[in-house]
């Protein structure tokens, strides 16, 4: 049995051995760091982005890279996720765009704050981060007749971009998407395009006490959206 | 007790007890904002009651742990600490700064780095704070009769743990640095030289209660902190997967991680093998039962459920989920708490002369909050599994994921209710034990 001069040999030769691989490792690491995180991207208003969303503590709800608190999404691909349209809407007047969910604090951000963070958020989506966060691989099983058109919402390339980025977020269809708003199944079958496109320049305008806030969305994408919704009959 | 300014560790203990009930509140602000009752939303929205409740964490077991040098230095190195009233000014440096902070973090006075929000002009003045401390204890080392194994090991944890408090501070621009440096502080922390600290305040605790001769029980303390760094130091690769480091860490931080458990495997058993050997008459039942707990919990919270998230296939998923609360909670719990509030009932009756701590309450205890944690680790489990399944494998929208494992956070709330049960008893314990006692024996039983 080893003795206590040994056991503390032990201790002491490898905590040196362990600490100095360690130390090579990270040596290493920070060589190739640049690389693998697109650093040349960091431009002055990513940096100002990144030293905001520490500010503003954002990692005290949400994760990134999958650090963080567990209260708030995922923001690592929020850009590709969301599109730029939304993040920008969603930090002026966080409320509005999840009536009646989970709250975010309304930070008053300016609008230069609004695209430091947004382009921090579009950096952090560039970096190679093994494979993080993985892809859902279960959605086949779980309801094959959503997935006919792609592996899920996001990819249905039969949708506008715009509405896998920002309607989806609150509605579903097929199944998909968030439980904020209605399902929008059969809309087509319910609302004249006219209509629809009239209610998505301006929901309040139409009916005063509607949770949905007024997107920000340009004509080419109101119309664009409105022709798609209109081809959501019932019994499709 | 044996030294007159061993009683400083009393008021240390006391911070103790007030920064551990005020962490609980904050623990049900947030049990409760996850269950949809966010009232006080616009007075504590969730990222201040998260960083108020980590800090205040970390606070209490760092003055749980200095509270602890402070007791065992001067028995370890036979005689007096270096200056009582230097060591009564740390404190109050030490509670100031804490409370600034805290207050400071309800105001956006914080740097919104998970676990080091702490401002960076208050990081100054914990660094004096610290070395302070450390040149205090390490005096009292340095001009002591004797050098144990014991205090060598807890003063070179406490240094460790001081010098490691500085990579947090180095400035970056970069995302992945930041991240890369803050585990060098928070890993390094908790899965490197805390475990040090755990592991002499456990050998003193052994030494103390079973009676086993402190030659066996102090080269197990060697071999199993040697285990601790041998899988700890490179073990923080497991939180080097997916942060933008290269690929080979998902291979070093996989097998070390794997390793890890084996340091907490060990105390445990070590701590069962001399409780058994030991022939003592054991006159605190209940510092014996935090002891063993603090063994057996470290395991099963930091050592096995720790390993069973840190393997790569399986963290991919888990990572930046529920799955995370459910480990930390209980690593924490097991490794950490449970040592302090062990060593709190090891010296009240000795720092104050009354013998309750075979009291009802503290037995009480020492049972309800421990089935409370369990209770609790099973039910971040249960939602954090769900979520990962629902969020991560099947790609359900996040709000709509939160809405269906709400339920699981009632369940949460109601564990960590009995939890609180217990931790009332414990600080309803201590309450009644009284002041310390300034009172020193000529033989400590």
């Amino acid at each position: 049995m080893l003795s206590k001069s040994q056991a503390k040999a032990f201790f002491l030769i490898g905590t040196a051995a362990f600490s100095a691989i360690f130390i090579g490792l990270t040596v290493d690491t920070f060589q190739r760091i640049p690389d693998q995180t697109n650093s040349s991207g960091l431009t002055p208003e990513v940096i100002r982005g990144k030293h905001l969303f520490d500010k503003k503590n954002c990692m005290g709800c949400h994760t990134i890279m999958g650090e963080g608190a567990y209260y708030a999404p995922e923001l690592t691909k929020v850009f590709e996720r969301r599109g730029e349209a939304f993040i920008r809407a969603m930090l002026k007047d966080p409320e509005a765009m999840y009536p009646g969910e989970r709250k975010m604090t309304n930070y008053q951000l300016s609008d230069q704050e609004i695209s430091d963070l947004t382009a921090f958020l579009k950096w952090v989506g560039t970096m190679d981060l093994n494979g993080f966060p993985p892809k859902p691989d279960l959605v086949k099983i779980a309801s094959p007749s959503a997935s006919s058109g792609g592996q899920s919402i996001v990819k249905s390339s039969d949708r506008p971009n715009v509405f896998n980025q920002m309607c989806v977020a609150c509605h579903a269809l097929r199944g998909e998407g968030g439980a904020v708003g209605p399902a929008l199944d059969g809309i087509g079958s319910k609302f004249e395009r006219s209509y629809l496109e009239k209610w998505l320049k301006d929901p309040l305008a139409i009916k005063p006490d509607s949770k949905m806030p007024k997107l920000p969305l340009s004509q080419e994408e109101i119309n664009e959206l409105a022709a798609f919704l209109s081809t959501l009959k019932e019994g499709e | 007790m044996k030294f007159q300014s061993q009683k400083v560790a009393y008021w240390f203990f006391a911070v103790s007890m007030l920064l551990f009930s005020l962490q609980l509140v904050y623990g049900f602000i947030m049990g409760f904002a996850h269950m949809g009752y966010d009232g006080l939303h616009n007075i504590i929205p969730f990222n201040v009651a998260r960083a108020t409740h980590t800090n205040l964490l970390v606070m209490w077991l760092l003055s749980g742990f200095m509270g602890a040098a402070y007791y065992i230095i001067p028995e370890e190195a036979e005689r007096e600490i270096l200056s009582v009233k230097w060591a009564y000014v740390q404190l109050i440096a030490f509670v100031v700064v804490g409370i600034t902070a805290i207050i400071g973090f309800h105001f956006q006075w914080w740097e919104g780095r998970k676990f080091l929000e702490i401002p960076r002009p208050l990081d100054y003045l914990v660094v004096v704070d610290v070395l302070l401390f450390i040149g205090l204890i390490g005096g009292t080392i340095w001009r002591g009769k004797k050098y144990t194994t014991t205090s060598l090991v807890l003063f070179f944890g406490l240094l460790t743990a001081a010098l490691l408090y500085l990579p947090g501070m180095i400035e970056t621009d970069h995302q992945t640095h930041d991240s890369y440096w803050r585990w060098w502080v928070v890993h390094l922390w908790v899965e490197g030289v805390w475990e040090l600290i755990m592991g002499a305040i456990l050998c003193f605790l052994l030494i103390k209660l079973t009676g086993v001769d402190r030659e066996i029980i102090e080269k197990w303390l060697y071999i199993i902190v040697g285990f601790t760094f041998l899988s700890g130091i490179l073990g923080t690769g497991h939180h080097y997967y997916y942060i933008g480091t290269p690929r080979y860490w998902l291979m070093v931080g996989g097998v070390f991680s794997a390793l890890e458990p084996l340091a907490f495997l060990g105390m445990a058993i070590y701590a069962i093998a001399m409780a058994r050997k030991g022939n003592k008459i054991i006159d605190n039942r209940a510092a014996l039962l935090w002891t063993l707990g603090t063994a057996i919990m470290s395991f099963v919270g930091a050592g096995f459920l720790g390993f069973a998230h840190t393997l790569p296939q399986v963290n991919m998923y888990t990572h930046g989920t529920l799955v995370t609360a459910m480990h930390g909670h209980m690593a924490f719990w097991g490794a950490y708490a449970s040592l302090v509030l062990g060593l709190i009932t090891y010296a009240m009756p000795l720092l104050t002369g009354r013998k309750l701590q075979d009291s009802k309450a503290s037995i009480f205890a020492f049972w309800t909050s421990n089935i409370g944690m369990t209770a609790m680790t099973i039910a971040f489990g249960i939602a954090g599994v769900a979520q990962v399944y629902l969020e991560r494998k099947m790609g359900l929208d996040f709000l709509l994921v939160q809405k269906e494992i709400e339920v699981h956070f009632l369940g949460l709330v109601l564990a960590a209710s009995l939890f609180t049960l217990g931790i009332i008893a414990f600080v309803w314990n201590f309450i009644r034990f009284g002041g310390p006692s300034g009172e020193v024996e000529g033989r400590v039983v």
